[in-house]
């Protein structure tokens, strides 16, 4: 009896904190909302990053498609993790509150990326836009930033005769432009290339009128500095790329990285 | 001292017709073939989205509330005397250009507008992407594929084939197209054509898609020959197409209402019909796995729904 007690009581202690240890991770949730794109796949980023997580410590995903809801949570300091724009991150930044970046996204080795206004060649200069429909992918608010940023203090009165048509991404936007749907179109720059690739003849017909300054990409915040379980979260979310289906995950949200920020 | 009275209330009336002019929102008249359709439903709520922010009126007609909804449309149209109606179906823009043929109509959600009673004042936004688009996304996951293989009929699609071979052959991509009289044919058509392609294009034709047996046969011959197929609908999906883009029903209404201001502010040609503006994309990754496809995956970030096998 007395050799049992030790060994049963070494036992529980064991089953329990595996118990504890395999479920202090439940809940954990990385909150995304991005506003540079109005792509509508929020069923597919659920299931592929929670399949992923879930398996990688038991961990969640939960995307948002309204900026009110996904900064509710924030306030409510819900998430562990945020990833949002930097856009984003900064506006609320100005509004005090206390999110600081802890990983950026990555693509092709970048970190940053421009946003690029671009028309037909016979569009030279931006007076003419005046009374024309400006495409772009993201919330209405942000293409309105972009290009304001872009017009400068100039040309800013133009904004009011300016119709923004949202799209929901990149490519639809510049493709817009070629094919006569909008006069111009706002993009990141890799939205560019991407259409030299796909339709070379079309891309040729293109020229940029102004670029926006340059800013991260997708950022993963936190709210306070990153306790144990969220900075395993973040080595988690860091470490996506090396494996295949973190790999494709990432890509889904147009990064193919991160990298952490000092 | 007359003339002076005169003109006192000439100014007068002036500015109270310019005032009453700028008080007055502009208003348009929506009219929904059915309401309860979701895509219509969708495109109509997107529209009304973007009026309500440039402080645009509308009213609402929905043809599957009335019972007689000719006679009623014709009365709330004198009743309301809209800048413009927007029409959504085919439905709605038949009825609306009986009624109101010398208002300014917008369309959109109308199948093959080219078939359309179009008059002078009319403006749409088409139902499907132009095949421009289409391949242009289709090479953004695929960039590798040179040769596309589709069928058709004569009768109804020459004219969209002979576009689809101009612009595939802009992006350097031989379209090899076989025409079929009818569904019997499709067999044989197969037989022919599936050793010359990379991949099979399912294009809207009604001789080709007569029958679901048809449609069955298409994917099993691409089956057993290894072949892909690409879509233009995602109603494919489910039988084993690896891709589908088609238009962005939400893009659609906005695109609509964009086009509604500027035809207002008379900003537009007369007549101008564009193609759909934003896509939606369904990437089958079941089906490429099964055929060992590869595809661009910077391409993931264009995609709204990935299908995986279930496990």
């Amino acid at each position: 009896m007395k050799r049992i007690l030790p060994v049963f009581f070494i036992f529980s202690v064991f089953i329990t904190g595996s118990y504890w240890s395999a479920y202090s991770n439940v809940g954990s949730t990385i909150y995304f909302y991005n506003p540079e794109t109005n792509i509508n796949n929020f069923a597919t980023l659920k299931t592929a990053f929670d399949t992923y997580l879930v398996n990688h410590g038991g961990y969640y995903f939960q995307p948002f498609d309204s900026r009110e809801n996904f900064e509710a949570v924030i306030k409510e300091k819900k998430g562990d993790i945020y990833l949002l724009s930097s856009w984003h991150l900064k506006a609320l930044q100005q509004k005090n509150v206390p999110l600081k970046i802890a990983l950026v996204g990555t693509s092709k080795g970048n970190t940053m990326q421009r946003k690029v206004l671009s028309t037909k060649k016979d569009i030279a200069d931006v007076s003419m836009l005046k009374n024309t429909v400006v495409a772009g992918a993201g919330s209405e608010e942000y293409i309105h930033s972009v290009l304001k940023q872009i017009l400068g203090k100039e040309q800013e009165a133009l904004l009011k005769d300016i119709k923004i048509l949202i799209v929901p991404k990149d490519i639809d936007a510049i493709m817009a432009v070629g094919f006569g749907m909008a006069s111009a179109a706002i993009s990141a720059e890799s939205g560019l290339d991407k259409l030299a690739m796909i339709n070379p003849n079309q891309f040729r017909e293109l020229h940029s009128l102004g670029f926006s300054e340059k800013d991260y990409l997708l950022v993963a915040a936190t709210l306070k500095k990153p306790e144990r379980q969220e900075a395993e979260l973040l080595e988690v979310l860091r470490k996506m790329s090396e494996a295949d289906a973190g790999g494709e995950n990432l890509k889904l949200l147009g990064i193919d990285g991160w990298r952490a920020m000092q | 001292m007359k003339i002076m009275e005169f003109c006192k209330v000439l100014i007068l009336l002036s500015v109270f017709w310019v005032s009453a002019g700028f008080a007055q929102p502009s208003k348009v008249l929506i009219v929904n073939s059915d309401n309860a359709v979701f895509r219509y439903g969708t495109i109509a709520s997107e529209f009304k989205k973007v009026l309500q922010q440039n402080a645009y009126q509308w009213t609402e007609f929905n043809l599957n509330s009335h019972a007689d909804a000719e006679a009623e449309l014709k009365q709330l149209i004198q009743q309301e005397n809209p800048v413009l109606i927007y029409c959504i179906g085919t439905k709605a823009y038949s009825l609306a250009r009986n009624v109101a043929s010398n208002k300014k109509l917008l369309f959109s959600a109308a199948i093959n507008w080219r078939r359309l009673d179009i008059g002078e004042g009319t403006y749409g936004v088409a139902n499907e992407l132009s095949s421009a688009q289409e391949i242009s996304l289709l090479r953004y996951f695929f960039p590798t594929i040179k040769n596309i293989g589709l069928l058709y009929n004569d009768k109804f699609s020459r004219e969209y084939v002979e576009t689809i071979k101009k612009d595939a052959s802009a992006l350097g991509i031989n379209i090899i197209n076989q025409p079929i009289n009818d569904a019997q044919e499709i067999g044989d058509a197969l037989n022919e054509l599936l050793p010359k392609i990379d991949m099979f294009w399912i294009i809207s034709d009604p001789v080709v898609l007569s029958s679901k047996a048809s449609v069955q046969q298409i994917f099993q011959s691409a089956q057993q020959r290894k072949k892909p197929v690409y879509a233009y609908s995602d109603v494919f999906i489910e039988q084993g197409a690896v891709l589908a883009i088609s238009a962005d029903l939400a893009t659609i209404g906005r695109q609509s209402a964009s086009l509604a201001l500027m035809v207002d502010k008379d900003k537009v040609p007369e007549g101008t019909v564009q193609n759909p503006a934003g896509s939606t994309v369904t990437l089958n990754k079941c089906a490429l796995d099964a055929l060992r496809l590869n595809f661009n995956q910077d391409a993931l970030d264009s995609v709204n729904k990935i299908v995986e096998c279930n496990k």
